[in-house]
């Protein structure tokens, strides 16, 4: 028999928990924050997590069959997966020669299992939701790709961990000139990761109602919050370690998350909601173009 | 409730005596209101939601969704028309859900005591938790009812969503007697075809 590595196991548990806690702390953060900035007081801290233990507690859940029950699973163990191949302070369980590529589109696949059990509801909202979502997905890879490739011919490597790493000696990805264009064009595309404004299209609240989340109720919806947790935390740790140089313990890595996310929030309170197909030609046309121009400097 | 279609399952879940007290406080603290406004009422919602009074402080959110929504909030009179609505909009809703109403007409028809297509009396037809007087009431006494459902839900008195239950004949007598045997079906078939 195979001998468990009990310490890994430990830590592999102990960061989960860490980041699903984190997660959704930042989540209060973003709700905090966008309230301040709107002069209200606006809900505690830790808000999420009471939101979540409610959802939970509900006594009745309704399903709309095996796909439906299956999506949000599907999306929160992409996210999970997603999460161990980054270097969080030093600790990444999984580790290939390409997990850059692993890790970038392992946060495309969470939308994708929300969608799949979105659509099984039949909801025509649900639907709605998805097409908008599917389209955003397609318009924002393009820039995604670019920015990506920028990062990867700048530091001639795969490897998240030889990233972090060759920025520790070389200086940070944003201090170079043509990866701090690539910086801009991922910082876009974040705010469209996270589903925020002006990008939040998917779950355009006041037109399409919540989009896919609309049939989610009860324990499926403490779930899908649980995956935006986790995501949360996964996609600010992997925008620290492209550009601003990874963590070496957690604390460096929560300061360096946290400005990222106050970017995105800042941006997200003050820019109203682009419609979908303004949103399509936004991404083909300007970050696709600074994208360019970073991918070509970087030659 | 009984009414649903089979491809439509219903998980009942079972109460952990040992965690309610938890998830009553999470419930306490976290009431989402499903945003359907009928009425005059509505437009007491926004002075509500932004910094004079914001009620998100209390981890009270405007949700547009029925299946994540806590708390209902009628919004003034109510029109046979959109009672069919309530009620179905109602039934969509996860226990446990509670329903507050706004203003004299919902209570007694206020102004519209003697309208032909007024609903007078709204607790015969869906079971109130909260129920505010005044036409219209002022944000403060709107902030009030909340802090009232607050403490009812900690204290475990409000208990509509059992109620509902409990007395569903009573409830779906009274609702048939004004729209007619079937309705249910007949519009549920129009509104939600998906189901």
């Amino acid at each position: 028999m195979i001998g468990i590595d009990w310490k890994i196991v430990l830590e592999v548990i102990g960061m989960l928990i860490y980041a699903t806690f984190m997660g959704f702390i930042f989540m209060g953060i973003e709700r905090k924050a966008m309230a301040r900035i709107q002069r209200r007081v606006g809900p505690p801290l830790y808000q999420p997590i009471l939101d979540t233990l409610k959802l939970l507690g509900k006594k009745e859940s309704v399903s709309h069959g095996l796909i439906y029950d299956f999506g949000p699973v599907f999306a929160l163990g992409a996210t999970i997966t997603a999460l161990l191949f980054i270097p969080i302070a030093n600790f990444q369980l999984f580790s290939s020669n390409a997990d850059l590529i692993v890790v970038a589109y392992l946060l495309e696949v969470p939308m994708l299992g929300i969608m799949l059990g979105a659509m099984s509801s039949g909801n025509p909202y649900s639907a709605v939701g998805v097409q908008r979502g599917l389209l955003t997905m397609v318009a924002m890879q393009l820039p995604y790709g670019l920015a990506l490739i920028a990062i990867v011919q700048h530091w001639g490597s795969f490897k998240l961990s030889e990233i972090v790493a060759l920025q520790s000696v070389h200086g940070w990805s944003i201090t170079v000139p043509a990866l701090l264009l690539a910086f801009i064009v991922f910082d876009i595309v974040f705010q469209a990761m996270l589903g925020l404004e002006p990008f939040d299209i998917i779950t355009a609240p006041a037109e399409i109602s919540m989009g896919p989340m609309l049939e989610y109720g009860g324990k499926h919806a403490a779930l899908l919050f649980t995956q935006h947790a986790v995501q949360l935390f996964a996609e600010t740790a992997f925008f620290a370690v492209l550009f601003l140089g990874g963590a070496s313990n957690l604390i460096e890595l929560l300061i360096k998350q946290i400005a990222v996310l106050f970017i995105a929030i800042f941006v997200a309170s003050i820019y109203p909601r682009f419609t979908i197909d303004q949103a399509a030609k936004f991404f083909w046309k300007w970050p696709t173009i600074i994208g360019i121009i970073a991918v070509l400097l970087t030659v | 409730m009984s009414e649903r279609n089979d491809d439509f399952i219903t998980y009942e879940l079972q109460e952990f005596k040992l965690f309610e007290p938890l998830f009553r406080w999470a419930r306490k603290k976290s009431l989402w209101i499903v945003a359907f406004c009928t009425g005059c009422g509505g437009i007491e919602m926004p002075p509500l939601a932004t910094a004079r009074y914001d009620f998100e402080r209390f981890g009270i959110m405007p949700n547009p969704a029925p299946r994540m929504g806590d708390l209902f909030l009628i919004t003034g009179y109510v029109t046979p028309k959109t009672l069919k609505r309530i009620i179905i909009t109602y039934e969509m809703m996860q226990d446990p859900k509670y329903v507050m109403i706004h203003g004299s007409c919902p209570i007694n028809g206020g102004v519209y005591w003697d309208s032909y297509n007024v609903v007078k009396q709204f607790d015969k037809y869906l079971p109130v938790d909260v129920a505010i007087a005044g036409c219209m009431p002022r944000p403060e006494a709107v902030m009030d009812g909340i802090m009232e459902i607050m403490r009812k839900i900690e204290s475990g008195k409000a208990d509509g969503w059992k109620r509902y239950r409990d007395n569903y004949e009573w409830y779906k007598k009274n609702q048939d007697e004004l729209f007619g045997e079937g309705w249910r079906e007949k519009e549920g078939k129009r509104w939600l075809a998906w189901i």
